[in-house]
């Protein structure tokens, strides 16, 4: 009983350590952290999946025991998700989504397609506006937005922070368009729908109809689980890749890339291959190495 | 441990000796035991102390009766649960029915993050350093580009010029001299606006030239579609690796270094269990996941969902859809080993 209640604080403790590191590493290394955490740079435990600072994972420990190490392990250079233990942790069903047409009714049953839920992620959802809008609004409620006209937000940029970068149908488009000026909880679309934050689809596919319907076939957007078809699923949602915000200027916002392979015995550089020739003759000259 | 398990276990640690040791109780060796050897000739020291007696004289794996298979995998369950200090199993799950395995990329959504490189390290036991082994690898390729005062410039084939195959650029505009594309770009971000990025690993060829070299018949191609490799049977010679059109073999000429606590203790005797020195290794479509049902490590991994896998023979599969729809190519199609990694754009 008592060593039992002792491992489970180990193993706490261990949590908040090292996150590639084995059971059997963390056993000792946690018993030396309890005073005082080391001075090295902590490795890193929470990791984004595909959008960055978009889905934040947190190291989840021992989903699946078999493998004796955390459900997913995060890469320690770019802070990307580089491994998936359980692929549905944290999920929920896709809830329902209608037929697209009469030959592509989508693919899969919708218990199978599971997502990771938007709304438990979001900072300022469900609050209440005479409580919390009131703190930094002089004790006012703000009202309402009277026309949609886009317009850049200048303030704000704390909560979304590319909105001076908004562009979105060539700038036709802004907040209100998508979002609900009514109800902040919601997304709203162009029929005044109330559409989940859990289920962007709805939305972007409004306009987005050959991506939206790729998507709901499995030949646009990622997936992970089950390879076969009608086997269980999460989908990843339009907004876990890309940023509805600026999508128009990345389609994909740019990443850090991983490492690259070492460099063969005895090469000293890659000089060889970043050769670049923009006129004719020009690639003997950029590398003075390459000189037979 | 079952009783049972364990006097099998017992019999084969009463036989444990070195290769030295081996040779010289073997005394003359006949050409059976040469060859039986011949397959850990450089196996490393520390493994080679652990190495039994009966994975020596162990047959090719495709010869193996199920009780021989199970027995070798018996055997090699116990060696790396004590190499590793954790429960290691070794899968023998053979092809699927009705299961022929494609994977299909889009080359215009990869963005050159090689998170794929690095999954698949994690997952399939790769050498982590000196040799550091990986099965996948992210060319970079330059776009090029075309523009009317280019028109007279003719073919780049005068004496300044003539540097064989382009890669990048075009006939009159070529950009760089690197044949494959670039494999050790390195820039703040990806993907950059002037490339584009290829990943290469093993296309799983229907008619695959590997598996036609190689001398011991070690390497071949399961039901399923995968070309698959019995370490134990590889002797090294590297005959696959100059066969393959496709650079999808490594070779590690050094001790294999695979930290105890980043060893992926689920794996398969065809796949991901620890190699070791001097074999033969290669993609495998993550059998050891794939033939359970789920998606390779790179396909989950992969942030943009440049990578797609699913059963060929299956029209809802998610492959079949991107071959019906999409503008498909494969690499090199040209060498006649018909690839089942094709890569396509929207
Ligand atoms: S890509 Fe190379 S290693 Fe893979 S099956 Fe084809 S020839 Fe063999
Ligand atoms: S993980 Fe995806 S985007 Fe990144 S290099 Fe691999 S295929 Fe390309």
């Amino acid at each position: 009983m008592k060593i039992g209640s002792i491992a489970k604080v180990i193993f706490s403790a261990a949590a908040t350590g090292a996150l590639i590191l084995g059971v059997g590493k963390f056993r000792t290394e946690a018993q030396q952290e309890q005073p005082a955490r080391p001075a090295v740079a902590a490795p890193v435990t929470d990791c984004f999946e595909s959008r960055e600072g978009y889905t934040a994972r947190s190291r989840v420990e021992n989903v699946v025991p078999e493998y004796g190490y955390p459900n997913i392990i995060c890469s320690q250079t770019t802070g990307g998700v580089l491994w998936w233990g359980d692929p549905y942790d944290e999920t929920i069903p896709i809830g329902d989504m209608p037929d697209i047409d009469d030959v592509t009714k989508g693919d899969y049953l919708t218990e199978d397609a599971v997502i990771k839920p938007r709304e438990p992620q979001l900072t300022y959802f469900n609050m209440d506006p005479d409580k919390h809008c009131v703190m930094c609004h002089d004790g006012m409620t703000v009202p309402f937005p009277k026309d949609k006209k886009p317009r850049l937000i200048t303030m704000h940029q704390d909560i979304v922070e590319d909105s001076m970068e908004l562009m979105h149908g060539e700038g036709a488009i802004w907040c209100l368009d998508c979002h609900n000026a009514t109800n902040r909880n919601t997304l709203i679309d162009h029929r005044g729908k109330e559409i989940s934050f859990n289920q962007p689809q709805k939305l972007c596919g409004k306009c987005h109809g050959v991506e939206y319907r790729h998507w709901r076939m499995g030949i646009h957007g990622k997936r992970i689980g089950s390879w076969n078809a009608g086997g269980k699923k999460r989908w990843w949602l339009c907004t876990e890749c890309h940023n509805p915000h600026t999508v128009q200027i990345n389609r994909f916002r740019p990443l850090k890339p991983e490492p690259a392979p070492v460099l063969p015995k005895g090469m000293k550089n890659a000089a060889h291959e970043s050769v670049h020739a923009p006129s004719a003759g020009g690639h003997g000259e950029a590398t003075p190495a390459a000189t037979h | 441990m079952p009783a049972e398990e364990k006097s099998k276990m017992e019999e084969v640690k009463g036989t444990t000796i070195s290769r030295r040791q081996f040779f010289k109780e073997a005394g003359a060796i006949s050409a059976a035991v040469a060859a039986a050897a011949a397959s850990s000739v450089i196996a490393p020291e520390e493994a080679e102390a652990k190495t039994t007696f009966a994975e020596f004289f162990q047959n090719n794996y495709r010869l193996m009766t199920d009780e021989e298979k199970k027995e070798a995998i018996a055997r090699l369950e116990k060696r790396y649960s004590e190499e590793f200090a954790k429960k290691v199993t070794v899968d023998g799950a053979p092809a699927m029915q009705d299961v022929l395995f494609g994977y299909a990329l889009n080359i215009q959504k990869c963005i050159g993050c090689r998170r794929c490189v690095h999954a698949c390290v994690k997952e399939n036991n790769q050498s982590r350093h000196d040799t550091e082994i990986q099965w996948i690898r992210v060319l970079r390729m330059e776009k090029g580009n075309f523009t009317v005062e280019d028109m007279d410039k003719g073919y780049p084939n005068s004496p300044n010029e003539s540097f064989g195959i382009q890669v990048g650029g075009n006939a009159y505009k070529n950009a760089g001299v690197a044949l494959e594309g670039q494999h050790y770009y390195q820039p703040e971000r990806v993907p950059e606006k002037d490339a584009f990025y290829f990943p290469v690993q093993c296309m799983q060829c229907e008619k695959p030239p590997c598996v036609k070299v190689c001398p011991v018949r070690t390497t071949y191609r399961d039901p399923d579609g995968i070309v698959v490799i019995d370490y134990n049977w590889c002797i090294g010679c590297r005959m696959c690796m100059g066969a393959c059109p496709y650079w999808a073999r490594r070779f590690d000429w050094g001790d294999p270094h695979l930290p105890a606590e980043e060893m992926n203790p689920k794996t398969h005797y065809l796949g991901n269990r620890p190699r070791m020195r001097g074999v033969v290794e290669k993609c495998t479509f993550c059998l050891q996941r794939t033939r359970k049902g789920r998606y390779t490590a790179c396909v989950e991994v992969c942030p943009v969902g440049a990578r797609t896998f699913g059963n060929l023979l299956d029209p809802a599969s998610e492959v079949r859809k991107i071959l019906d729809r999409k503008k498909v190519f494969r690499l090199k199609a040209d060498m006649n080993t018909y690839p089942k990694f094709f890569y396509f754009i929207d």
